[in-house]
Formats: structure tokens, sequence, C-alpha cells
């Protein structure tokens, strides 16, 4: 059954030149494994003779050393192709998470698990198959082998064959539930583990973390069970595989005794026999690369899965002075037919209650997120900063001039007016630091946020929440800064301070995702319910 | 590794069932070669083909025998490997959450890490067990065969293979350097990818999608180069393998001839040895092979990460009972270490039930340590904190957490009912205590939204916004019995209305309320304030500070800068 990861598993195997290589060095040492049992036989038969021929030990040598060395240079070269194709996949799926953007449809944890654990299984896909079909080839080619030496060889031989296959296919049916369920829980409990480590500090100050570690475990039964199922599948299977093989081999032996017996066969081929056999019967040992294989299009899936999602359409951002208009814009629940416009260099405050969708606001107004319906008209290039910036980059320098090319020294300007240089300068090894290994508050990290956006020059400054976690007397110091380094720009603030909204030419209040009302933070403050917003009715 | 082997060994009776199984394993491997070997010996090349018939169909009755251990030992791997999988996520995940230290949160990336290493562990220690048991068992087994059909030539056997071994020996120190390497940079992308997707927001405000496209694809690349680094020592070392595994069989039929020609050797007996060289011990030697350099040096590898993501924890247990609910501390300093600025400086107070202090002062400035050295999270370095006559982190522990409650700015949410959350802290509050609670706080609405307790949350209160997921940390915190509430910061994300609304809630609760000020209306609503300026605590009314503080004047300006009468401070 063809599943939607086996098209990306195709393109995978076929960009790279180097599965050709593999498969001419397996052909090489395949064959020269293929010719060894009777270069065996005909030295047993030789040692058996009493005389030392040097031709039959020197050829027998030559036949191991040609398979000894292909196996060398396969597994130089599978582990090359692997790597490669995994690495491939890895650059793809992390381009396309990066261009679909925030909000992403997939959750952090679960695309990081896809870029890490899944293009590691389908980056094998090439060498699996490989293996798999040179397993085949050496099974006919023993078959054959055994045919050369006596029909009948090959006769009792085929008889198994189907069921070989009969093994085969039950197995690929068994697996795949099992795979997929232990995966499932296993992500599940990654997330658990995920949202109690993000409230650990709630878990340490309760002393809940026995509790909380249950919490986490709660799914553990169930991925015991899955990999349960899976062990008995396997266990069924080698059952089958360990009476199998001995079979077939007593069975060749006993027809390759009888040819010994009426002279048709030497001692030797006896030896020869067994070990075609053992060769032919090689796809069944090659039972771990079926469950390979399952596991290779299951995480095939979810790549495609990810490479699938259409990007959502954004607008390009047209060069102008920094105009921002809303009509009728709807999102989801959270923002219900906005209409607003802000005009070039104007100071806008958001206002609103938790929850009434001024951050969604802020979002859309700087086209970070699409709407569901309604028109957006925007111009000037668009400086973000939050009120938690994740920060980006290799060194803290990096994640101010993060996403553009600017040298040190604007680096030192921008930090300089998000108020934050004096404690860069403190770090380790200053603007150099590994991001890791600097220890930065809430309100440091704000601020370095807030010197990421200022470094861009944009015409438009969103500042969602930006200045939450810094004092006022800070954020005093922040907003007088922000003016100074970049007059004039349009500026939109979410803020719950009076103060800022205070100091804005226009406040827009929302209420429950609606505008409530747009004015100046002085005729705003007649209603009662404005007022609520700041001092909570009292 | 001691934590690891000390799992397997609870597990003693599974791996010793597991390990009876293989005996029977190794049967077919003992008597293999022989039965063949006589088969012709007596039967075919004797003219008797019934005989050889018979000597083949016992064969075949071992290798029965043998595949039924096989079996066994499958289906058994899941009674050992399973449950010390468990029992290893079980350590994890608690060593994760009880480290006391946060300095080191591990993040997204950091718990997809955990999974991956724990899956490692768990396939290795199936394929060693697997693997490792059957070469011994096997190996031996063919040896001592050979040495009973043809014992003249057992040196020519036993050198080779114990020459491979040993060069093997030797290769392993560089191999599992490379392998290290190959897993740190498998660790490095994973934290590149983990940073650049869980800042996905950040990096499509940045527009710098180029940008973290190339820091993830550099550690992608080197962690491919890596791989083949270490499949290069691989093909090394397996041909080593298999030189060893292929010279005795060489050896064999070189020296035989003369052995054959003097009837030292029957054709039986040359025949036993090759099928056990053959059949037996090369198939065991590569499965060495494989084993040791890639599993065990996995599984060597991922044992020590998880260890490190997961110290064990053994911090001493305090048993002193407080003799009331009174906080009493007495020139507390603090500093994250010697030479380090102290965040706090000769502090001394007295928190009385009733007491609401609001704490306020620059960001950045070490405001949560306060928290924590009231919750008992850490020590001071000097001076004391006492609760009730006894030092706060020494106290019994379920004592403490149960009179002391502590909101942090990050809330914590779990996939489950909103009532399995409220009810975190306060397993026994009823439905009405909740509601009540939810009303006091402010997050009827929200509730109402929800869809009431029953309504389901998703991983990391998806769906909620920060705001929100505070208010229901808020009432978790609120329907529990706690005597001391210590709010730290845990309002930012709702509006001033809501803050006032919550903190009134709070005080009018009986006992001690701390609240870590995000805002300076906060200051306004206690009886008390406490400000943190780097230097020695200052302490009084919002009246006398005012009076006497300049820092704290200028804070209160900068809160109003415009002194418009339309935007007065809240009134207390």
């Amino acid at each position: 059954m063809a599943k939607p990861g086996d098209v990306l598993l195709f393109s995978v195997v076929r960009r790279d030149h180097r599965p050709w290589f593999l498969l001419l060095n397996a052909a090489v040492a395949t064959t020269g494994g293929l010719l060894l049992p009777a270069a065996l036989a005909g030295a047993v038969d030789m040692a058996l003779s009493g005389e030392f021929v040097l031709f039959t030990v020197v050829w027998l040598l030559l036949l191991a050393a040609t398979e000894i060395v292909g196996d060398a240079i396969g597994i130089v070269l599978a582990a090359t192709i692997t790597s490669r194709a995994t690495a491939w996949l890895r650059r793809e799926l992390s381009r396309k998470l990066l261009s679909l953007g925030h909000p992403s449809p997939f959750a952090a944890g679960d695309a990081v698990s896809r870029v890490t654990g899944d293009c590691g299984n389908a980056g094998g896909i090439a060498v699996t198959l490989i293996t798999l079909l040179v397993t085949a080839v050496s099974s006919v080619g023993a078959v054959v082998a055994l045919a050369l030496l006596d029909w009948r060889l090959a006769v009792v031989f085929a008889v198994s064959v189907p069921l070989a296959m009969l093994l085969v296919r039950t197995h690929m049916q068994l697996t795949a539930d099992d795979v997929l369920a232990y995966q499932e829980v296993s992500g599940d409990v990654s997330a658990r583990l995920l949202d109690a480590v993000s409230g650990r500090r709630t878990i340490a100050a309760a002393g809940i973390a026995g509790h909380e570690t249950e919490r986490v475990l709660r799914p553990l039964p169930r991925l015991a069970a899955a990999g349960a199922g899976m062990w008995r599948t396997q266990a069924k299977m080698m059952w089958r595989a360990g009476l199998l093989l001995p079979a077939v081999e007593v069975a060749v032996l006993v027809t390759a005794g009888f040819g010994v017996m009426e002279g048709r066969l030497t001692p030797g081929d006896v030896l020869a026999a067994l070990g075609y056999a053992a060769l032919g019967m090689g796809v069944v040992g090659q039972i771990p690369q079926l469950t390979a294989l399952e596991r290779t299009r299951a995480s095939a899936t979810r790549i495609a899965e990810v490479l699938g999602t259409e990007v959502p359409a954004r607008p390009a951002v047209l060069p102008g002075a920094g105009v921002l208009e809303l009509r009728e814009v709807t999102v989801g629940t959270a923002l219900r037919d906005v209409t607003l416009s802000i005009p070039a260099g104007s100071f806008a405050a958001v206002v609103g209650r938790s929850g009434s969708g001024k951050s969604t606001l802020a979002a859309v107004l700087g086209g970070l997120s699409a709407v569901d319906s309604g028109t957006v008209r925007r111009d000037g290039a668009i400086g973000y900063a939050f009120e938690r910036p994740a920060l980006l980059g290799t060194t803290i320098g990096r994640s101010i001039g993060y996403g553009t090319d600017s040298d040190e020294i604007q680096v030192r300007d921008a930090a300089v007016a998000a108020q934050v240089h004096d404690v860069l300068i403190r770090l380790p090894q200053g603007y150099e630091t590994p991001l890791a290994d600097a220890p930065l508050s809430g309100g440091e990290v704000q601020r370095i946020g807030l010197a990421r956006a200022i470094i861009r020059d944009p015409e438009v400054l969103v500042l969602d929440d930006a200045t939450a976690s810094l004092d006022t007397v800070t954020e005093a110091k922040v907003d007088k800064a922000l003016t100074t380094a970049l007059p004039g720009r349009t500026r939109v603030v979410v803020t719950h301070r009076p103060a800022t909204a205070a100091r804005a030419d226009v406040v827009v209040w929302l209420d429950d995702g609606r505008v409530r009302g747009t004015g100046t933070h002085r005729e705003l403050w007649e209603h009662e319910d404005y007022r609520a917003v700041f001092t909570g009715g009292e | 590794m001691r934590f690891y082997l000390s799992t397997l060994a609870g597990h003693r009776r599974g791996v010793l069932v597991l390990l009876g199984w293989s005996m029977l394993e190794g049967i077919p491997a003992f008597f293999g070669g022989r039965l063949v070997g006589t088969a012709v010996d007596k039967g075919f090349a004797a003219g008797n083909p019934l005989a050889g018939v018979l000597w083949l169909l016992s064969f075949a009755a071992l290798a029965v025998v043998g595949a039924l251990g096989q079996r066994q030992v499958f289906a058994r791997l899941g009674a050992v490997v399973e449950p010390m999988r468990d029992a290893l996520v079980t350590r994890i995940v608690r060593g994760v959450l009880s480290d006391p230290t946060h300095r080191r949160t591990p993040d997204a990336s950091a718990v997809a890490m955990i999974t991956r290493h724990v899956e490692v562990v768990r396939d290795a220690t199936a394929g060693v067990l697997v693997q490792a048991r059957a070469l011994l068992v096997t190996t031996v087994a063919a040896l001592i065969g050979i040495a009973t059909t043809a014992a003249a030539l057992i040196w020519l056997v036993v050198l080779p293979i114990v020459a491979a071994l040993v060069l093997f020996g030797l290769l392993l120190p560089s191999l599992a350097k490379r392998q290290r390497d190959a897993v740190m940079a498998d660790e490095r992308t994973a934290e590149a990818s983990g940073a650049v997707l869980t800042g996905l927001r950040d990096v499509a405000a940045c527009d710098a999608s180029a940008e973290a496209y190339r820091d993830v694809a550099r550690q992608v690349d080197q962690q491919a180069r890596a791989t083949v680094t270490v499949a290069w020592a691989n093909a090394l070392r397996a041909t080593v393998i298999a030189i060893g595994g292929f010279a005795p069989i060489a050896l064999l039929v070189a020296f035989a001839p003369p052995l054959v020609a003097s009837g030292q050797l029957t054709t039986g007996a040359v025949l036993a040895a090759v099928v056990y060289l053959t059949n037996s011990v090369n198939p065991a030697l590569h499965g060495l092979a494989r084993t040791t350099s890639t599993v065990v040096m996995r599984l060597m590898v991922a044992l020590k990460r998880l260890q490190e993501a997961a110290p064990r924890t053994d911090g001493a247990i305090g048993a002193e009972t407080p003799a009331n609910g009174e906080f009493v501390l007495r020139d507390v300093t603090f500093g994250w270490s010697p030479d380090a600025e102290p965040v706090l400086r000769g502090l001394s107070l007295d928190l009385r039930p009733g007491d609401h202090l609001a704490v306020v002062g620059p960001s950045g400035i070490g405001k949560s340590t306060m928290a924590s050295l009231l919750t008992g999270l850490m020590p001071p370095g000097n001076g004391s904190v006492l609760f009730g006559g006894a030092p706060v982190d020494q106290v019994t522990p379920a004592v403490r957490h149960h009179a002391i409650a502590l909101i942090p700015q990050e809330t914590y949410l779990f996939t489950g009912t909103v009532r399995e959350n409220l009810t975190l802290l306060a397993p026994r509050a009823t439905d009405e205590d909740l509601v009540e609670a939810a009303k006091k706080v402010g997050a009827t609405p929200l509730l109402d939204r929800l869809g009431g307790l029953g309504a389901k949350l998703g991983h990391g209160g998806e769906g909620l916004s920060a705001g929100e997921a505070q208010l229901l940390a808020l009432a978790r915190v609120f329907v529990t019995s706690a005597s001391v509430v210590i709010l730290d910061e845990a309002t930012s994300h709702l509006d001033p209305a809501a803050e006032a609304r919550v903190e009134r809630a709070f005080a009018q609760r009986e006992g001690i309320l701390v609240v870590i000020a995000h805002r300076l209306s906060s200051a306004l609503r206690a009886n008390r304030v406490l400000v943190m300026d780097g230097g020695k605590p200052l302490l009084g009314t919002h009246e006398h500070l005012l009076k006497t503080s300049a820092l704290y004047g200028q804070l209160m300006l900068a809160w109003d800068p415009t002194h418009r009468e339309e935007t007065p401070l809240p009134k207390r």
C-alpha cells in the first residue's frame, strides 16, 4: 500500500549518484560471495585429497579478499549515502518549516523530532533498499549455483522459497501498527515532559516533583505494551526463521548426501551446498531491514506531511513610510471586523483586557499572521519586539543582528539604545558570548529583543508588550532612547500601562476581539469601562 | 552506567531466564558440525544412507530445540528491555523535575534529545542481549565442537581469532572517540534546529529564515561528516574481524592435506571443522564487531548524556517543624557565587499573618531570589530565613509545601481537564471550591469560555493566552490552604484591572501575601514595600518610602511621568 511518504523516499534515492556506486560495489562483493562456497568446496576437496594445490588456495583467498574489501567499501559508501540523504532531508524540512513561519501548524517539539528523528530514519532508504535488493539477488544467485551443483538441490531448496515469502509478508502487516503506536506514545511522553519542564519552578516550590513525574509517565504502560508487541512479533519471526533455515539445510544436506553416495558430488560439494542454502535464505536474515523499511516509510510520511503543507500567502513588504490600514479584518475568534488606519509616523497604543486580542492585532499589523478575511494594507519595513523574545543566532552579538548583515558598531549602537549595552559588556565574553552560556534575566532578554528591532531601522515598530518585564524607570529610559534612535517611525505598542497609553497619538481600545474605541487616551478616559482596563474599576 | 547495570540487575531474573534459554540456542552450534561430519563419515561416504539421514535428522531436531530457545529469548527480551526503559525514563524524568538548581532548564530540543537517547538505550540493550549473548554461546560451543572433532587443528583456528580480537580491542578507543564526536554533532543539530523551531515567531519577525536556515544547515552538514568519519573506522574494524574469521578456514585447508594423508584427520572431521567455522564462529564474530562498535558505543554515550541531563539529586531533607506561621529574616545575604555582586544584602524583615508585602525594584535585580529564599528552594548565603522559628529550607518538606505557595511568572499547565489542573495543589478541593476560587481571581469568564471544569486543556495550555494561563495558576493556589502566598510576577500577563482584583482577593485571605511586583501599582496595595536596588534593601510603607527614598520617588514618578490627573495612581 503506497504511503504519502513513498514519493518523497523515491526522490531521496534519485537525487544522489552514490547509490549506483554502492550497487556496483555490492555486485562485485556479491559475485565474490557467490563464488566463495564453490571455492571453499574445491579447497576442502583438495585438503581431503591429501595434496596441497597452490592455485586452489590462492583462488579461495582472492575471493575472500574481494568480499572483505567490498564489505569495507560498502560500509563507508552506505554511511555516506545515508548521511547525505539525511542532511538533505533535514535541510529541506528546516527550510519548509521556516517558510511556514508563524504560527506554525506543527508544535515546536514535534517539529524538532521530525527534523532530528524522522529525517534520520528516512535518510536510510537507499541503503535499506539496496541491501534488500542485494540480498534478493544473492539468494537467486545461490539457487542458480545449487542448480549448477545438482539440479535436485535447487528443486529441494526452491520448495522453501514460498514459505520464506509468506513469512516476509505477514511481518510487514504485523509491525506497522505497533511501530506507529510506539512512536505516538513516545511523542506524548515527550510533550508531557516539556510541559512539566516549563513549569519546573511551580513543581519545585510545591514539592510535587514525584507527583508530576507520575503524570508525565502516565502513558508508559501503553508504550511498554506497544514495545512488547514489537518483541512478540520479532519472537514469532525468529521462531519461524529459526525453524525454516535448519529445515532447508537438512533437506539440502540429505539431497547432497545421496549425491555423494552416488558419486555425483564430492564431500566438499556438501559444504558448498550448505553455503548456498544459507546464502539463499539470506532474505530471512533481512527481517530487521523490513522493520527498518516500515519505520522509514512512517517517518517519510511524517516528513511529507510537513513538506506538503501549503505556505500561507504573505504579502511582500512594500516600500513606504509606514502606513497601516486594516479593513474588516477577522482572525478566528481573536479579532472580529477590525477596521482601523494608522498614519505614517504616528504612535498607536493598543490596550485592552487580557485575551482581548491585542497580540493578534499586533501580529496582523506587522504582517506576522495571515488573516481569515478582510484586507490589510501596509508599507514600510517592520521591526518587532516581544514580551518574551526567543533569542537566536550563535552569539549574543549575532542575536541582536539576527537576520541582518549589520556590523559590530551597529550592534553596539542598538544595544546602547535598548539600555542593555552595560549588561552585555559584563558577560563572560562580552558580545561574543555564546547564547547558551549567557545568564540573562527576562528583562535583559526583552531589551536585547528591543535592540534586535532597533538595528533593523524599520519604518514601523511593533512592540508587543515588549517592555512588560522592565520596571517603569527602565521602561521610560528605553522609550526615550527609542524616540531618539528612531525618530518619526510609526509605532504600534501593545501595553498595559496608562502612562504609555497617555503618550500615544492614538489609542486602539480592544474588547473581546473588536475595536471598542479609538482616540487619545484623554478622550477615551471618559469611558468608565476604559478606565477599568487600567484601574480594575476602583 | 552504574544505574544502567543496577537496573539490569534489578531484572536479574529476566536476564537469567534469557541466558538459560540461550543455552538451548547453543546446542545446535555445539553439535552441528559434528553431526554433519558424522553423517558423511558413517552414512553417505560409508554407503549407508539410512544412517546418514538419521544423523542429519538428529541435527534437525537439535535445530528445532535451538530455534525454540531463540524464540523464548526474543519473547522474553520485552520483559527485560521494556521495564528497563520504563525505569530509565522514570529516573530521567524524576531527575529533571527534581533538579533543584534550575540553572539548566531543558528546552524542547533537550527533551527531544532525552527521548532519542532513551530509544538508543532500549534498542542497544536489546541488541547487546541478542548479539553478545548469541556470540558468546555460539563461539564457545563451536570452539569446543572443533576441539573435540579436529583437535590437531585447534590452534590454527584459535590463534587468528584471538589475534583479530586483540587488534579489534586496540582499535576500540579511536572508534569510541569518533563515535562520541558523531553523537555530539547529533546533539548540536538537535540544539540548533530546536532553537530555531521553538523561536519560529522571532525568526519570522526578524525576517531571518535565511540566517536561521544557515545555522541549522551548518550543524546538519557537520553531523553528516562526523557520521562518515565513524564509517571509516567501522570499515577498518569490519576488515580486521573478517580477516580474523576467514584466516582459520584458509589455514585449515592449507594445513589439512598432510594430516588427511597420514590418516590423522577423517573426511568427516575436516567437514565438521569447516561447518563449525562457516556456520557458527564467523557469523558470531561479525555480530560481535557490529554490536561492540556501534551498539555498545552508542549505548554508553547515550547513558552518559542521560546522566548529565538528569543529575542524581540527593539533597538532605529537613525535619524541622515550624512553631507558627511567621517569617523572620535576619541579615540575609545572597549571591550566585562568592565573587558575584550579592543580589540581596543584609535584609532583615518580619512577616506576620495578615501582612501584605510588595517587593519592587529595577528589572534583573534579583527580586525572584526573595521568592526562592522564602519558599526554601535555596538557602541564604549568610543570615537566616526562619519560618516559625526553623530555617525554612530545613522544615519538613510536606509541612513547608503545604504552608507556603509560590506562583511564578511562568505558568505550569499540563494536558488534562481544567479540574485536574486546578486541583494540582489541593487534590481534595470540591468543584464548588474550584468555581469559587476561579470567581475570586476573576477566572469565571475564562472557565465559561473553556466550557467548565471538565474541559480539556492541550499541551502547555495550548489555545490559552499567557494571561489566561496565569489566571488558572492563580486559581489553583487560591483554592489551597497555604498560609503564605508568594506571587512572583504571577500577574505579569494580566491587565492592571485583573491584577488588582487578584491581589485584593489574595490579600483578603488569612495569612501572609508577598507580591514580587511587576507594576508599581502593586506597591500601593501593599501595607509594606521592600525596595531592592542592589544596595541595602529599603523597607517601609508607601508613604514612608516616598518621603525617605529618592529611588522610590523616582520609581513612582516614572510610573506616571505625565502627571495627568486623568491617570491617577490607584488609591489605596
